[in-house]
């Protein structure tokens, strides 16, 4: 970090990256948004509910979430073909899903299946922040019941100062970096995930200033969407 | 989704309208789709009020994808495709050693529509991808030796990937169009070779002595069509619904210089020549629009 305390792109330590969001985007899915962290791009889409795909997974009572991933082979600096299977996706799928399973009022879907589809169109850190939260927005467009957002952020310690939303370079350096996903109105925290090594005293903080991002985060989505359903009402009374 | 515009009830054509035999549009639409369309077809219309060789609006937009060297974005209608083009040095084929290569692809996920599902790619996918790599190779859109770094050791080989993102059918139209907008969006660092290693310098690749365009020989650009009903009528630019219901379908390229590229026919017995010669008509129409879409 610059001497004048500023981080390797000019943002403050606390500063979030300019966030770019729009739902209904794909005029094929059920729900869709697409949203930016900076230059980290995703696309998701929401089908659903819809007839589960198979039969054996059908539960009596509820719906069942599927989350997969896309990763375009042009979204990161060197090209890499990712095969579906890639474990790391997989992996990731599996927390978006479970992070939306305790929100998403599944009961009043019995039978079907909702399916989340992320795109990954351009990749520079903080992937599954951006996934979690392009999905909120997706699932809310959608028109999914759900009990609150769910929004995420990731936080870390690049040279011994406590940032958030982390980009590329800053996670590929020596750094520890932790992603939450938070519920805004309960505070509650559906998912945190860290891979690093970090000292026990200075989690706190980090998950402190990850919430505190979860909520900016949250501002800009509820906007996004109530300025949305204020252009359909609009249209509609015409 | 869509709202279906009923206020009065769609007749069966020969049924008396009793109310037995009352449906909504877009009932009637599910229970007898090509009956619904040849209620348009024969006003001369179609269910989405396009005439039947109208096209529906298309924008092109360059550069969306900035970890890409080249990359565009086409949109027709509602089929929405992002293609990006990524340059790697690799070594040359065995029996090229002076030529470099391009490798497309076209990945149709069920992100963007209802009927793919996930898994390896669909027939669907991979037909396109073919005759994407073909226009490219036979009509020899870039002489490959502008791709050499150096003789017998590097090679660049283009990775063009087009991944749609909204299908709502004439995927073959979009891809095309945005392969050939993303070709013309690359800039690559020029690289040096020295003693076996290839160094290509770092940094952003610009409009800049340091960087290189893509010499396009030609620019191909196609425009589909579907045949239906028995009568087999031409509909231009079809969408997801009619081409689910079309007999055939026919694929027309053309260049800038109004030269043919490819033609491809498929389904629909018709002994027709004059089909064909009003498709090349209309596919050059076309390809003017598409061009000074593209040239915007």
């Amino acid at each position: 970090m610059a001497l004048t305390g500023l981080r390797i792109d000019g943002r403050r330590p606390g500063e979030l990256r300019k966030i770019t969001s729009t739902t209904s985007v794909l005029s094929q899915a059920d729900g869709s948004a697409y949203l930016e962290h900076g230059n980290t791009k995703v696309l998701a889409a929401v089908y659903g509910p819809r007839e589960a795909r198979h039969r054996a997974l059908v539960v009596h009572d509820r719906a069942i979430l599927n989350v997969e991933f896309n990763v375009a082979p042009f979204s990161t600096g060197e090209r890499r073909r990712r095969t579906k299977n890639d474990k790391r996706l997989l992996e990731m799928a599996s927390f978006i899903k479970q992070s939306f399973e305790p929100v998403v009022i599944a009961a009043l879907y019995p039978r079907s299946q909702i399916d989340i589809y992320l795109q990954i169109i351009q990749q520079d850190g903080g992937i599954l922040q951006a996934c979690i939260n392009a999905a909120t927005l997706a699932l809310i467009d959608a028109g999914i019941a759900m009990t609150d957002y769910v929004c995420a952020c990731t936080a870390g310690w690049v040279e011994r100062e406590a940032v958030i939303d982390l980009n590329h370079i800053e996670e590929s350096s020596d750094t520890s970096e932790v992603t939450i996903a938070m519920l805004p109105k309960s505070n509650k925290v559906t998912l945190a995930q860290m891979e690093s090594r970090l000292h026990v005293d200075k989690l706190e903080e980090l998950l402190s200033l990850a919430s505190e991002g979860c909520k900016q985060i949250h501002q800009v989505l509820d906007k996004t969407i109530r300025d949305r359903a204020e252009d359909l009402a609009q249209k509609m009374a015409v | 989704m869509s709202s279906s515009t009923t206020t009065t009830p769609a007749a069966v054509n020969g049924l008396a309208t009793s109310p037995a035999f009352t449906f909504s549009a877009s009932t009637f639409q599910k229970l007898h789709p090509t009956e619904f369309f040849r209620n348009f077809v024969s006003q001369g219309v179609r269910p989405d009020g396009r005439l039947l060789s109208s096209f529906r609006p298309t924008t092109v937009h360059y550069g969306v994808i900035t970890t890409a060297n080249g990359s565009a974005m086409v949109r027709i209608g509602g089929t929405t495709v992002v293609c990006g083009v990524k340059a790697e040095v690799a070594e040359p084929k065995l029996d090229s050693p002076d030529q470099g290569y391009l490798v497309p692809n076209v990945d149709l996920s069920p992100i963007c529509s209802n009927t793919f599902r996930p898994g390896p790619p669909s027939e669907q996918a991979q037909v396109v991808s073919e005759s994407i790599n073909r226009v490219l190779k036979e009509s020899k859109v870039l002489d490959l030796k502008d791709l050499c770094i150096e003789e017998g050791k590097a090679v660049w080989a283009l990775w063009i990937d087009v991944v749609c993102v909204s299908y709502d059918g004439n995927i073959y139209d979009a891809a095309l169009a945005s392969v050939m907008a993303a070709l013309k969006n690359v800039r690559i660092r020029k690289p040096t070779y020295e003693e076996g290693v290839v160094k290509v310098p770092g940094g952003e690749a610009a409009d800049d002595e340091n960087s290189f365009k893509l010499n396009l020989a030609r620019t191909p650009l196609s425009t589909s069509f579907v045949l239906f009903d028995t009568s087999l009528t031409l509909l231009t630019d079809p969408n997801f619904a009619e081409e689910s219901i079309s007999q055939g379908q026919i694929s027309v390229t053309i260049d800038e210089q109004g030269q043919l590229c490819a033609i491809s026919k498929v389904g629909a017995a018709s002994s027709s020549q004059t089909l064909l010669k009003q498709c090349v008509e209309r596919a050059r129409k076309r390809n003017e629009e598409l061009r000074s879409i593209m040239n915007q």
